[in-house]
């Protein structure tokens, strides 16, 4: 098509008006033009190239990891159930996933949910908050944010497979100490204020997931549970500001030294996780 | 209601309660098994043989990973109360049961005892020790009467069975 403008713009020459259209759309599609330059040497019509083939990146898949990560609701808790059930719950969870993006979040990361509210303005409502437990299995798991607004604690316990749900955006991805940061309730503020206009800090999509070293302080006893108790195995509170020495050996009159031990109590998970990752990642591929 | 051992596993209970608590079950099974790995037999209450069948099932587990394994030479050094016995276990009983992955015991039982509290008694042992057998062997004879009227019969149909398909050919 430049070609042909071009020489139209030759007979016409003396028409500057014209000229100044040819240029601009030369300038328009000079992209394509020097492919068609490359044959019209033997006064053969042009040839058809082709164009190369667009890399499309959708801003929107992106986010998936390359990590092997199996959310924790796919496997099965170790219980006398029919197992028949789960794998059909893990059925309409894939089918679920392939229409609705539930990114890979852990316990300690910030996330923002939007969720359908036939009574909020604009029929939807977003909660930005630390996730801070990570519950259920099946299509019923549910996890837990919580924030501070006014001075009030709150946190909203979400179900992954609501249809209500709208999406789920990760804010900040990273793992803290503990499997469940239900002590922040006992914590100072600080620790789960979170602002509603945060922006997502970029994650790297593979290797490791970063560890928060990150301590908590605590409001003066009581607490919500002893969380100084061996059963917790608490890691990310500052125990020595709060508690004595005589507090903290007290609490180990709770330990269970021998509960490591008891091999009726264990419950490895490695092969029936490999297993579910598998049928997951085959469902979600097709 | 008193129920059964086995509805009482149906009802999400998989160990029994004995001893003083947790911690002094733990600490009677280990003795027991000590004795298991020691002895190769030994002859215990049935409830306890029962117990101890498990964690004797599961230590053979551990210890075919091998002594450089860290968790199971953990789990040795806690539940063989006497150390020598440690080597007795990854040298002679993880290599006597390479081929086989589960049912390295055998239990059985035994007369009520005697003179205590006439408790249910029973035998625990690790399979392929050097003891005679617990079991008498099975002694098949083919020149039994029932074989020998056996073996006769099976003749009669084959050659039945061989005539029969030598008139359809033809």
């Amino acid at each position: 098509m430049a070609a042909c403008l071009r020489r139209t713009g030759e007979v016409l020459g003396s028409l500057r008006v014209l000229r100044n259209i040819q240029q601009q759309n030369e300038r328009f599609v000079s992209t394509s033009f020097p492919r068609h330059a490359a044959s019209r040497g033997d006064g053969q019509p042009p040839k058809f190239t082709p164009p190369p083939k667009p890399v499309i990146v959708d801003k929107t898949q992106s986010e998936e990891s390359l990590r092997r990560f199996l959310s924790p609701e796919f496997i099965p808790p170790r219980q006398r159930s029919n197992p028949v059930k789960f794998s059909m719950e893990r059925k309409d969870m894939i089918k679920r996933r392939k229409a609705f993006n539930i990114p890979e979040f852990y316990v300690g990361s910030v996330l923002a949910v939007t969720m359908s509210d036939p009574y909020a303005s604009g029929n939807s409502s977003r909660f930005v908050g630390i996730c801070i437990q990570r519950s259920g299995s099946g299509l019923g798991a549910t996890f837990i944010l919580r924030n501070v607004i006014d001075h009030q604690g709150v946190e909203m316990c979400y179900e992954l497979y609501n249809p209500r749900l709208q999406k789920i955006e990760v804010l900040k991805l990273e793992k803290r100490l503990d499997d469940n940061l239900m002590y922040l309730r006992d914590a100072l503020p600080e620790y789960s204020t979170f602002n509603f206009d945060m922006k997502p800090i970029p994650h790297s999509l593979s290797g490791d997931v970063p560890v928060n070293q990150l301590k908590v302080r605590m409001k003066p006893k009581p607490w919500s549970k002893r969380w100084e108790r061996p059963k917790f195995n608490i890691q990310g509170i500052r125990f020595d500001l709060c508690l004595t020495e005589e507090q903290m050996a007290h609490a180990q009159k709770w330990a269970e030294p021998w509960h490591q031990y008891d091999m009726l109590k264990e419950y490895d998970t490695s092969s029936l996780e490999e297993q579910i990752l598998q049928e997951v990642q085959k469902g979600l591929a097709k | 209601m008193r129920l059964s051992f086995r509805a009482l596993i149906s009802h999400g209970r998989v160990a029994r309660r004995m001893g003083l608590g947790p911690e002094s079950r733990i600490n009677m099974l280990r003795c027991i098994l000590t004795g298991l790995v020691r002895h190769e037999r030994i002859e215990t209450t049935r409830a306890r043989a029962d117990e101890v069948r498990f964690y004797a099932e599961k230590l053979i587990d551990y210890a075919k990973k091998g002594d450089t394994d860290e968790k199971s030479m953990r789990m040795a050094d806690f539940w063989l109360t006497e150390k020598d016995l440690i080597p007795k276990l990854f040298k002679v009983l993880a290599p006597r049961f390479e081929n086989q992955s589960t049912g390295y015991t055998r239990m059985a039982r035994i007369p009520n005892r005697k003179n205590l509290d006439r408790a249910q008694m029973a035998v625990l042992e690790y399979k392929g020790n050097p003891f005679p057998p617990l079991f008498p062997e099975k002694r098949v004879s083919e020149f039994s009467l029932i074989n020998q009227l056996l073996k006769g019969y099976r003749e009669e149909k084959a050659q039945v069975a061989a005539t029969k398909t030598d008139s359809q050919t033809p």
